[in-house]
C-alpha cells in the first residue's frame, strides 16, 4: 500500500498531467483539501471515495468546469493553467460527465459529432454533417458497441444506457490525451460495461490518461492500474490495483470515524407502535419496499445515488406517484393523489432540493415559515399579519434563524435555510416527517442544531425518516438504518451496534457483513 | 431555547436584525415609480398651463380608468408569472355582448353579462394555462385573435349603441368633483391591494410566481388558484370593456385595441418583475397614470401621434432599464451576505 512514484513503464515517461495543492472551497464547505496527485499516459487511475468525499470536484476541476480556490492544474503538451472547459479542451481533456451530454432533439449522428460544432462554426456550418463520412461515424458508434443504431434516429429515443454510450462515441471523433469518465457507467448495464472496458483498453494502448471516478469496486479492480482514494476531501492514499484488496480500499474509504452524537438508545419494544407501515412499495426506483415507522422512532435509509431511497421518501410524502403498495397510517390504509393529501394527513417530506423545493426565493424568512399553516393565521381567507408576525418572531428566536422574519431566506446559508424549512414543517405538527438529505450543503457548526431539533422530534413522538448519503450521520442520529441497493432494501441495522463500513459495504453490495 | 421576549414590544424592529435591508437609498429606488410620476408631474407644470386644469385632470383621470383596471387585471397574472395578452380583445368582446344582448335594455344586466363574459374568457385560458399547463403567451394569443374575430363578426364592423337610456350614466357621474368611474378604479385597486397582501390567496399568488416548485412542494393548490387568478382578472377585463362602453357611449369593434401593451407596460414600470413573485399593486396604478400623464401631456404639447407611441415606447424601455439596475443590486446584496453568516 506504498505510494507509487517510482514504478516502471509509463511512470518514467513526462506525466500526462500534475494536480499541485488543489484546494476548492464552497460557502460553509470544503470540497477538496490540498491534493496533489498526478497521472501517466497510457494508464487508468481511479478515482474513489464515499458520497461527498471531492471525486466529482476533482473531475470537474480537472476539466476546467469549476475553477480552483488554491492551487492548479498542468497538462503535459500545454503552456499554462486549466482554468475553463475551453482551455481544457485545448489541452485534450475531454470530460464525460455522470449525465450524458446528449441533446435530445439531436439525431445520433448529430450528437456524435456535437462537440464539434464550435469548430465547423467558425467557418461553414451548414458543412458540418457533410464534412463527415457516414462510415467514421458508424465506426465510432460500433466502437462503443452501438451498432444496431440508425444514424437518424432522436437521441431522446434512447434507454440512459445508450445515451450513455452516445456520448462515449464521441472519444472516437474527438483528439484527447486525458480521458475523464466521471460515474459514467452509474446507470449502464453489464453489456455496456463490457464496451466501456474494451473502449479503456484501446485508450489506454494508444496511450491516453484515463481518469476513472467510481464508487463501485468490481468495476475500479477491472479497469484501473492505479487507485487514488478521496476522503472528506482529502487524499488519503494512490495504491496500486494489483497490490491491494477491495477491502483495503473500501477501509480507505472509509477511515475512523468521529462521532458527533452517541447513537440513540433502542425503544423498548413495548413502546412500539407503527405510525407508518410501508407494504410492498413500488415507486420509481423503489422495489418491493417494506418499512414501518414507530412514534418517536427516527429510521434511517441508506444508499448510493439512484438507489431508490429518494424514490421511497417522495412516495410516502405523496410526492410521487407509487406504482403498487400500500401506505398504512395509523393502521388505516391511504393513497395520496398529491402532497396535500400526505400534509393533510400528517405526513410531511422536507425537500433534498431545498434550493428549488424548499421555500419561496422572493419570500422573507417570516412568509415561508407560514406558507404551509397560513390557515391558523386567517379566519375567511384573509390573513391577521399581526398574529403572523408574533409567531414568526417566536420561531425565527426558536430556530435562531439569521436575518430576522423580514430578510429574505434565499439570502441565507445553507444551515438557515433549512432551519426555515423545518420551521415551515415543523408547524403543520404532523405525525411523520420525511427528511431527505437534510444536512447537503451545510456545515458541520449548522448541521448538530439540526441533529438536535431532528431528535427532540422523535422526542415529541414522532415518526421520522432521514435519507442520507452520510452513513455515519446516520448511525448517530437514527436508532435503525435500512440500507437499499437497485431500488431495493438490502438490510437491516440497528445503530447500537453497528458500524458504518458494514452499512457502506452493504450499499455497495460488497460481501454482507 | 424558546424565548418570547421582545415580541410584543418595540413595534416594527426585527428580533434578530442582522440582513434586514436599511431604509436607505435602496428603499429610495423601489420607489422609483413615483419618482418617474413626480418629476413627469413638475415637467408638465411646466411646460403647459393647460396641464393643471380641472378639467383636463378629470380628463386625464376619466381617460386612464378603464386601462387602470385591465392593468389591475394584468398584475394578478403578471405575478403568477403569466401574462395575457388577450384583455384587448376581451374589452371589446365584453363591451359589445354587454351593449347588444339584453344588457342593452338594463345598465344593471349589462354589467352583469360583461363581467360573466370576460369571466368565461379567462376561466379559459386559465383552464388551458393551469391544468392543461400551456404557455400562457400562445393561449391568450390565440384567445387574442378569437375574442377579437367574434367581435368583428358580430359587429360586422360597425358600433353597437345600447339601448338603455341611462348607460352613460356612470361615466358622466362625478361625487365631489372626482369621476365615479375613477373611484371605482381606485375601488378596485384597493380591493386587489387588499386580496394580495391580507388573504391566503394573494400569498399563493405571490408563492406560485416565485417557484411553482416550491409552491407546491409546500402544498398550495397550484392548479386552482391559476386557475382562479385568470378567471377573477378576466372578469376585472369584462367589467372594463363594460365601462369603455359607457364612456364612449357606444361598443365600438376596435375598442381595447393595443391594450394589452399598456397594461403590461404599465404592470412592468410599476416594479412587477415579468419573471413572477414580485410587484405591488400601489405600482400598478402609478404605472397607469405615468403613461396616462405621458400620452396625455403629449397630446397637450401638440405632438404627432406616432411621436406620442415613440416617446412611450421609450419611456418603457428607461422603466425597464431602471428595473434591472435595482435588481442587479439586490442579487450583489444576496451573493455577500451567505458568506458573512
Amino acid at each position: 500500500m506504498e505510494h507509487e512514484h517510482d514504478r516502471g513503464g509509463p511512470a518514467t515517461a513526462e506525466p500526462a498531467f500534475r494536480i499541485s495543492h488543489l484546494t476548492k472551497t464552497y460557502p460553509g464547505v470544503t470540497a477538496l483539501d490540498d491534493v496533489t496527485l498526478e497521472a501517466y499516459p497510457g494508464e487508468v487511475l481511479a478515482i474513489c471515495g464515499a458520497n461527498g468525499a471531492g471525486k466529482s470536484t476533482l473531475s470537474k476541476l480537472l476539466a476546467g468546469q469549476e475553477r480552483p480556490t488554491a492551487g492548479g492544474v498542468t497538462v503535459a503538451g500545454y503552456d499554462g493553467e486549466i482554468t475553463d472547459p475551453s482551455s481544457a479542451i485545448d489541452a485534450g481533456v475531454l470530460f464525460m460527465h455522470q449525465e450524458p451530454l446528449v441533446i435530445e432533439d439531436f439525431t445520433v449522428e448529430e450528437n456524435v459529432w456535437l462537440t464539434q460544432i464550435s469548430k465547423a462554426g467558425r467557418n461553414r456550418p451548414w458543412n458540418l454533417v457533410r464534412r463527415h463520412r457516414r462510415e467514421q461515424t458508424l465506426e465510432a458508434l460500433a466502437a462503443v458497441g452501438m451498432r444496431n443504431v440508425p444514424l437518424s434516429a432522436r437521441a431522446g429515443q434512447l434507454g440512459p444506457g445508450p445515451r450513455q454510450m452516445l456520448a462515449l462515441s464521441r472519444t472516437q471523433v474527438n483528439p484527447h490525451r486525458i480521458l475523464i469518465l466521471d460515474e459514467t457507467t452509474a446507470s449502464t448495464t453489464e453489456d455496456h460495461f463490457k464496451d466501456v472496458l474494451a473502449l479503456v483498453d484501446r485508450e489506454r494502448a494508444a496511450g491516453v490518461c484515463v481518469i476513472f471516478v467510481s464508487h463501485r469496486m468490481d468495476e475500479v479492480f477491472a479497469m484501473a492500474d492505479r487507485i487514488a482514494v478521496l476522503r472528506n476531501g482529502a487524499l488519503v492514499d494512490t495504491v496500486v490495483a494489483s497490490e491491494v484488496s477491495r477491502d483495503d480500499v473500501m477501509t480507505l474509504m472509509i477511515g475512523e470515524s468521529v462521532m458527533a452524537l452517541e447513537p440513540p438508545q433502542p425503544l423498548p419494544q413495548a413502546e412500539r407502535a407503527p405510525v407508518l407501515r410501508v407494504d410492498s412499495l413500488y415507486a420509481g426506483a423503489a422495489r418491493a419496499i417494506d418499512l414501518d415507522v414507530a412514534a418517536g422512532e427516527i429510521v434511517g435509509l441508506y444508499g448510493l445515488v439512484g438507489s431508490g431511497r429518494s424514490s421511497v421518501a417522495r412516495a410516502i410524502s405523496g410526492n410521487q406517484e407509487t406504482e403498487s403498495g400500500s401506505i398504512e397510517l395509523h393502521g388505516k390504509a391511504r393513497t395520496f393523489r398529491s402532497n396535500r393529501d400526505a400534509i393533510a394527513a400528517g405526513i410531511v417530506y422536507v425537500s433534498e432540493d431545498r434550493k428549488r423545493e424548499g421555500f419561496i426565493p422572493s419570500f422573507a424568512n417570516g412568509q415561508n415559515m407560514t406558507l404551509s399553516t397560513l390557515g391558523a393565521y386567517s379566519s375567511l381567507g384573509v390573513i391577521d399579519l399581526g398574529k403572523e408576525r408574533a409567531r414568526t418572531r417566536e420561531l425565527i428566536d426558536e430556530y435562531a434563524v439569521k436575518g430576522g422574519t423580514e430578510g429574505l431566506t434565499v439570502a441565507l446559508s445553507g444551515g438557515n435555510q433549512q432551519k426555515v424549512c423545518l420551521a415551515k414543517w415543523l408547524e403543520a405538527d404532523p405525525d411523520v416527517v420525511v427528511l431527505d438529505e437534510p444536512t447537503k450543503g451545510i456545515d458541520i457548526g449548522a448541521r448538530l442544531t439540526i441533529y438536535t431539533i431532528i431528535r427532540r422530534l422523535a422526542e415529541q413522538g414522532k415518526a421520522v425518516i432521514v435519507v442520507s448519503s452520510e452513513a455515519e450521520e446516520l448511525l448517530s442520529l437514527c436508532h435503525r438504518v435500512l440500507v437499499m441497493r437497485d431500488g431495493r432494501i438490502v438490510s437491516e441495522h440497528a445503530s447500537q451496534d453497528s458500524a458504518t463500513d458494514q452499512i457502506i459495504r452493504a450499499a455497495l453490495g460488497g460481501e454482507a457483513a | 431555547m424558546t424565548t418570547a421576549t421582545g415580541t410584543e414590544t418595540a413595534g416594527r424592529k426585527t428580533p434578530s436584525g442582522g440582513t434586514r435591508p436599511s431604509l436607505g437609498w435602496g428603499w429610495v429606488k423601489d420607489q422609483y415609480p413615483i419618482i418617474i410620476l413626480v418629476l413627469l408631474l413638475i415637467v408638465a407644470a411646466f411646460s403647459t398651463d393647460a396641464f393643471f386644469t380641472p378639467r383636463n385632470l378629470t380628463n386625464l383621470v376619466v381617460q386612464v380608468s378603464v386601462i387602470g383596471i385591465v392593468t389591475l387585471a394584468q398584475f394578478m397574472i403578471i405575478v403568477t408569472a403569466g401574462i395575457d395578452i388577450s384583455v384587448g380583445s376581451v374589452v371589446a368582446l365584453a363591451g359589445v355582448t354587454c351593449a347588444m344582448l339584453y344588457g342593452g335594455q338594463s345598465v344593471v344586466l349589462a354589467i352583469l353579462v360583461a363581467v360573466v363574459v370576460g369571466a368565461l374568457c379567462g376561466s379559459f385560458t386559465g383552464y388551458l394555462v393551469s391544468f392543461r399547463g400551456l404557455e400562457p403567451f400562445i393561449v391568450t394569443l390565440g384567445m387574442m385573435a378569437l375574442a377579437r374575430g367574434i367581435v368583428y363578426a358580430t359587429t360586422e364592423g360597425s358600433p353597437v349603441t345600447p339601448a338603455a337610456e341611462n348607460f352613460r350614466v356612470i361615466a358622466t357621474t362625478t361625487i365631489a368633483g372626482v369621476p365615479l368611474i375613477a373611484l371605482i378604479w381606485l375601488g378596485l385597486a384597493l380591493v386587489i391591494g387588499f386580496l394580495m397582501k391580507r388573504t391566503v390567496f394573494g400569498r399563493r399568488i405571490y408563492a406560485i410566481g416565485s417557484s411553482k416548485d416550491a409552491a407546491r412542494a409546500s402544498g398550495i393548490p397550484v392548479e386552482r388558484t391559476l386557475f382562479l387568478v385568470y378567471m377573477l382578472a378576466g372578469a376585472m377585463v369584462g367589467f372594463a370593456g363594460f365601462l369603455l362602453t359607457a364612456r364612449v357611449g357606444a361598443a365600438t369593434p376596435t375598442a381595447g385595441n393595443l391594450y394589452e401593451l399598456d397594461a403590461i407596460a404599465a404592470v412592468v414600470i410599476g416594479g412587477a418583475a415579468l419573471a413572477g413573485g414580485r410587484g405591488r399593486v400601489l405600482g400598478a396604478v402609478v404605472g397607469t397614470l405615468i403613461l396616462g400623464v405621458i400620452t396625455n401631456l403629449l397630446v397637450l404639447l401638440n405632438v404627432s401621434t406616432y411621436m406620442q407611441d415613440a416617446f412611450r415606447g421609450g419611456l418603457i424601455l428607461f422603466a425597464i432599464i431602471l428595473t434591472t439596475v435595482s435588481f442587479t443590486r439586490r442579487k450583489r446584496k444576496n451573493a455577500v451576505v451567505p458568506a458573512s453568516t
